[in-house]
């Protein structure tokens, strides 16, 4: 790079990139709030109280396109069912990571393996889940849908609670100890809960993003009206897909609405997270 | 036999402790053996039936097809094109999409970053950076609406049609154009949802690269005289590599995205050198096809994924290496 204070033609390329630098930056927010507005005019005026107490209606078959109470209860019993079984797993190894052989054989393994299973396509976790838990059972399933959206979960958690738990001053690890509390105790009654803020919003990240996987949902619930975890399933999101590749407007509108509960739950969610891990800076 | 001597319980609660976090640590290893053993036994039938020539093979025809030809003696013969499983167009769509949407996304993403670093003050880039984590977050079905019902239309409508014809007047790039009738579903559309998906992430790491980079290499810049500009190409070449891993990353998610690239594809298994003709990726050939598929399809589609998988692996483990020390902000799929 040369010094050039006053070569104009320099200054003036600096001024025209800060000025594509700042274009670039306002044409991302140009693009999500176009994104918004038009989810929001076109979603809003079915989002009534039918949207949440009616099922979808078949094509034809009426007048009202009914609503999304099934695909909402459907999303928010595999969400649950996901979390049973991921949170445990992921904090077990995010306390694993921070707590234990930080890097050990195991440790730093686990830690690289996370990273990449966080990396890995959906669509080929809902295709494991199809070949383990929908074909040797025969039938598309809650559970095979639940066991998918876990899998994408686990590795979130565990990096976030690695990084929250590392957080902690190791002072207080050490007066625990040095009072006579075992390891276990330590971790649940002092690391713990001074990370537990943190440490839920890594939680609600990843049930944020569970909530809202279509693709791993297709190979495994595939879509219902029954509520039945044995039979195939309902999920807002497949239920969205579906509306919106039909050909029915009725149906199509409520897609809109479907997709505006769902980017609003996921608003209010990172919010949140934002605001929590702000006040802890 | 000699003194039992005493010995701690085995069931204190510390150990218990450490013997679930390691059991639950070893189920990440578990969960990404699982993957590659499941995915790679159903796929097996396909790679003994193909082998080799499952990747350079240019027809996907899930079903045999009958085609009429008509014979030099005036008859019309019928000829039986047996199934056939060549991966080819689908690895073309996944990577001219990808191509198209990192295209459109790293200068955007650069220069917003760049914005984010060097440009704005707390209050507003701390905002800003929230909506691009947020923009993140947003699943891709979202996309795949917008895509639909946006993206689609407009492309159909003001976009595409100067553009063939611009493609088609220009010497040199006639091969660019196409006959097809112009639908808004296509390999263009794909790219361009794409590329507002990877936008996100590309941001945020190189905005964390960048910021990362020495104080003092932009101070020495600025007291050389060096404008704002100069500083910031100072600050991109001193994070190079890193800013490499951000660009793989997003490659990666674009490579693996599904829903929002199965809404707008068009859904073509064909290669077509148009960005105007309808396509199919590896990803959305598995949404169209694997509900329906055969035995040796189904086995087919499972080598798709196959691929797929161990594709994401190596951009993640490549872009893990260069994003040195700076572990991504953004969760990606």
């Amino acid at each position: 790079m040369t010094p050039s204070t006053h070569n104009s033609l320099a200054a003036a390329k600096s001024r025209l990139m800060f000025a594509l630098c700042a274009l670039s930056t306002t044409a991302i927010l140009a693009l999500l709030i176009l994104a918004i507005a038009t989810t929001i005019s076109t979603g809003a005026h079915s989002l009534n109280r039918d949207f949440f107490r009616l099922n979808p209606i078949p094509p034809g078959m009426d007048h009202s396109p009914g609503g999304m109470r099934s695909a909402l209860l459907g999303t928010a019993i595999l969400v649950t069912l996901a979390s049973l079984l991921a949170i445990p797993i992921g904090l077990l190894t995010g306390i694993y990571l921070a707590e234990y052989d930080t890097t050990s054989h195991l440790a730093t393994p686990v830690r690289f393996v996370c990273d990449v299973l966080a990396g890995v396509p959906s669509i080929v976790v809902g295709i494991l889940g199809y070949e383990l838990l929908v074909r040797p059972l025969g039938s598309f399933n809650a559970w095979a849908g639940a066991a998918a959206l876990a899998f994408l979960m686990i590795p979130i958690i565990a990096r976030t609670t690695e990084e929250m738990l590392r957080l902690v001053p190791a002072s207080y690890r050490e007066a625990s100890m040095a009072l006579g509390a075992g390891k276990a105790k330590t971790i649940f009654q002092i690391v713990i809960p001074a990370a537990a803020g943190t440490v839920t919003t890594g939680i609600m990240l990843a049930i944020a993003r569970a909530a809202g996987e279509t693709a791993p949902l297709l190979f495994t619930t595939l879509l219902s009206q029954s509520l039945n975890p044995n039979q195939p399933f309902p999920s807002l999101t497949v239920q969205i897909f579906d509306y919106a590749t039909g050909a029915s407007r009725p149906q199509q509108s409520l897609a809109w609405a479907g997709i505006l509960v769902l980017v609003s739950l996921i608003f209010v969610m990172n919010l949140g997270v934002r605001l929590a891990t702000r006040a802890r800076r | 036999m000699s003194q039992p001597t005493p010995r701690p319980s085995l069931l204190t609660p510390d150990r218990i402790l450490a013997i679930l976090t390691k059991a639950a640590a070893s189920t990440i290893l578990l969960m990404l053996a699982a993957l590659l053993i499941i995915l790679t036994l159903a796929a097996l039938p396909s790679i003994q039936t193909f082998g080799r020539n499952f990747l350079i093979g240019h027809d996907w025809r899930p079903n045999e097809i009958q085609q009429s030809l008509h014979a030099q003696s005036g008859q019309t013969e019928i000829k039986i094109l047996p199934p056939s499983f060549g991966a080819l167009p689908v690895i073309w769509g996944t990577a001219v999409s990808s191509f198209l949407a990192i295209l459109f996304a790293v200068p955007l993403s650069f220069g917003a970053a760049l914005f984010l670093v060097r440009a704005t003050t707390r209050w507003l880039a701390e905002p800003i950076s929230f909506l691009i984590e947020f923009l993140a977050a947003i699943p891709g079905i979202a996309f795949g609406l917008w895509g639909l019902f946006i993206l689609c239309p407009f492309l159909q409508q003001h976009i595409e049609p100067p553009l063939n014809a611009a493609f088609r007047a220009i010497p040199g790039l006639t091969w660019l154009s196409t006959t097809n009738a112009l639908s808004g579903h296509d390999m263009l559309a794909a790219g361009l949802i794409l590329a507002i998906m990877i936008v996100p992430i590309i941001t945020a790491i190189s905005r964390d690269v960048l910021a990362a980079v020495p104080p003092a290499q932009v101070q020495a810049a600025v007291a050389l005289g060096a404008t704002w500009w100069q500083t910031c190409q100072e600050m991109l070449r001193h994070a190079r590599s890193g800013l490499f891993g951000a660009v793989i990353l997003g490659l990666a998610r674009a490579a693996g995205e599904t829903m929002a690239v199965a809404m707008v594809i068009g859904n073509s298994n064909r290669i077509n050198l148009s960005p105007l003709a309808p396509a199919q990726t590896m990803s959305s050939l598995l949404v169209n096809e694997f509900p329906t598929a055969g035995d040796l399809h189904r086995s087919a589609l499972m080598e798709i994924a196959l691929i797929l998988l161990v594709m994401s692996l190596l951009f993640n483990i490549t872009a893990r290496y260069l994003v040195v020390g700076k572990p991504p902000q953004v969760q990606t799929p």
